[in-house]
């Protein structure tokens, strides 16, 4: 599988005035998003998610390391003609409407001329922007321009998404809407960067994640990886046979009643044995898995513990 | 195609600005009180004193072919610096260079944008010029080209200092020196008077040779309502000055160019 985003080494150091006090932004971070992959970019305010973007964007220069798009260096158009990206905030030119601006971007993205207006209408139906064609953006709601920000980064049909805080703006409606169009292009294929700070959503659609803190690189892998705790597994069995129960306690397990019967929570290395056991015992076993832990839990594990509120 | 098309929008983005439309208002209506000193000369005309009327009409389209043009340059270099910095400011650079635009292409758009702001204001200026000639009872006879060119070399020279200066510094301050500039640029122009003073007369040289001349530059020189009194330029020397004009705006562009490709490009 190649990799869609290399950052190796990656540093940048913020300089306040002429010879004024060095501020770094990243040190050192590295990871690499393959393609095809939806990989969520966390991190509290100020740890560098912005500055990793606009590096990958071309925005901004990398002060060390050395980072690819695509296998291109970040700016180089051949890179841009593949990405779509939705900035944090969108800003607009206020006298257009929708469809001017969505015809302004289509013409710089390179979009055929016969095709554009079929693709703008497409889109402005997939971001449920269809009837205020003609609305001027000025007068568009929060989330209706950060709607028309990510029909904007779709026109060029990229291969790579980048969005910083897409779903900003929007209502719980709005948000659904924005997590089903991106497991959409997921399932064709695309690949996405997702920087978010709305964890449960994240953890519903990223396959990976990237967890930065002040500029470092702290946590990074699949999600499965990052959640499974590693040494406790759950069952769910219908019951439990009070012969079980005794063995379950000098196993050191936890109970829990649960409407569809009872989970277990018990040493990985048992669970075997304890399937084992409730089945000879007559106990239907309902699910057995690697006990996980929520993306929140990991991320103020890994994060909170830095940032002392 | 990326070029017109940012040219374009950098021209709509202009023509729905609400300052520039005041401005241009007040302009106009101050341009259109030279209309009393062109009545008067048609009433001196009229009351048989042709010279005099020829005179008086020549010295108005003068003052206003000065007027115009140095708003002109005002314009240009405001235009120029506000085009790159408000889209600095409002954060829509970020969404044009995430397309596959060269930094260089989206400048020279914007330069292109200015430039047209700039023919469509030539085109009306000089409409009015010849429309208050024709008021005044008389005729300009010089080629229309020459007052089209002319300052539109002038003004995208203007226009590509402030564009290079706004890469590095806020724009009114790179409006502020592009102004300064125009200001200077019109004092070292040689008048024909000795100056005595040896370090003036230096730094005057240095600068008059650094600087574009406006003198040279000026469409005022061709501008003539008497057909004998049109100066026989050849056209190698309107070549020659034309491209003298437009060296510096490229130099300008290029070194614009140059400092806005190592530019962080956030929103300010």
């Amino acid at each position: 599988m190649t990799a869609a985003i290399e950052f190796e080494g990656v540093t940048k150091v913020y300089r306040r005035g002429w010879g004024g006090q060095e501020v770094p932004a990243l040190t050192q971070v590295s990871f690499a998003v393959n393609s095809g992959e939806v990989c969520a970019f966390l991190g509290p305010n100020g740890a560098g998610k912005t500055t990793s973007i606009s590096i990958l964007m071309g925005f901004h220069a990398a002060d060390g390391g050395a980072a690819r798009v695509l296998g291109y260096e970040p700016g180089d158009v051949r890179a841009k003609r593949q990405i779509g990206f939705v900035p944090e905030n969108f800003a607009f030119y206020k006298h257009l409407n929708a469809v001017k601006l969505l015809r302004f971007h289509a013409a710089l993205a390179g979009v055929a001329l016969g095709e554009t207006d079929a693709r703008i209408a497409d889109l402005l139906g997939k971001v449920k922007l269809s009837g205020y064609e003609t609305l001027k953006i000025g007068k568009y709601s929060r989330g209706m321009v950060q709607r028309l920000g990510i029909a904007q980064a779709l026109l060029g049909d990229p291969q790579l998404l980048i969005m910083d805080e897409p779903t900003s703006g929007l209502d719980p409606a709005g948000r659904k809407e924005v997590r089903d169009l991106i497991l959409a292009l997921k399932a064709a294929g695309k690949t996405i960067f997702l920087s978010s700070h709305l964890l449960s959503e994240v953890e519903q659609i990223c396959d990976k994640a990237i967890i930065i803190n002040r500029g470092r690189l702290v946590r990074e892998g699949t999600m499965q990886n990052l959640l499974t705790t590693g040494d406790k597994a759950e069952v769910v069995a219908d019951r439990i046979p009070p012969e079980i129960a005794v063995r379950l306690d000098e196993w050191g397990a936890t109970t829990e009643q649960m409407p569809n019967g009872v989970k277990i929570l018990l040493p990985l290395l048992r669970k075997r044995e304890a399937v084992e056991a409730l089945w000879a015992a007559g106990a239907d076993v309902v699910s057995l898995q690697p006990l996980k832990s929520s993306l929140e839990e990991l991320y103020m594990q890994v994060v909170g513990s830095e940032n002392p509120s | 195609m990326i070029l017109r098309t940012i040219a374009f929008n950098t021209f709509g983005t202009f023509l729905r600005d609400k300052v520039l439309l005041v401005v241009a208002i007040l302009f106009t209506c101050g341009l259109l009180l030279m209309l009393t000193p062109l009545l008067i000369a048609r009433t001196v005309m009229a009351a048989g004193n042709p010279a005099q009327a020829q005179s008086m009409v020549l010295g108005t389209v003068s003052v206003i072919l000065i007027f115009t043009s140095g708003f002109g340059s005002l314009l240009a270099a405001w235009a120029a610096a506000d085009s790159v910095a408000t889209e600095m400011k409002s954060g829509t650079i970020l969404a044009v260079m995430a397309r596959p635009v060269k930094r260089w292409e989206f400048l020279l758009g914007k330069f292109f944008g200015v430039m047209l702001l700039m023919c469509a204001y030539i085109a009306m200026m000089l409409t009015l010029t010849y429309l208050l000639t024709v008021i005044g009872g008389q005729r300009i006879h010089s080629a229309p080209w020459l007052l089209v060119l002319y300052p539109l070399v002038r003004y995208s020279l203007y226009a590509a200092l402030a564009m290079m200066l706004v890469t590095w510094m806020h724009p009114l301050m790179a409006w502020g020196i592009t102004t300064a500039t125009a200001v200077v640029v019109m004092i070292v122009e040689p008048t024909g008077q000795p100056v005595k003073n040896v370090a003036w007369r230096w730094i005057k040289n240095v600068l008059y040779t650094v600087l574009p001349s406006s003198g040279l530059l000026s469409e005022d020189r061709f501008l003539t309502i008497k057909e004998a009194a049109i100066k026989k330029t050849g056209w190698l020397d309107h070549v020659t000055t034309l491209a003298y004009g437009l060296d510096y705006a490229l130099v300008l562009l290029l070194l614009a160019m140059w400092s806005f490709h190592a530019k962080s490009l956030r929103r300010d």
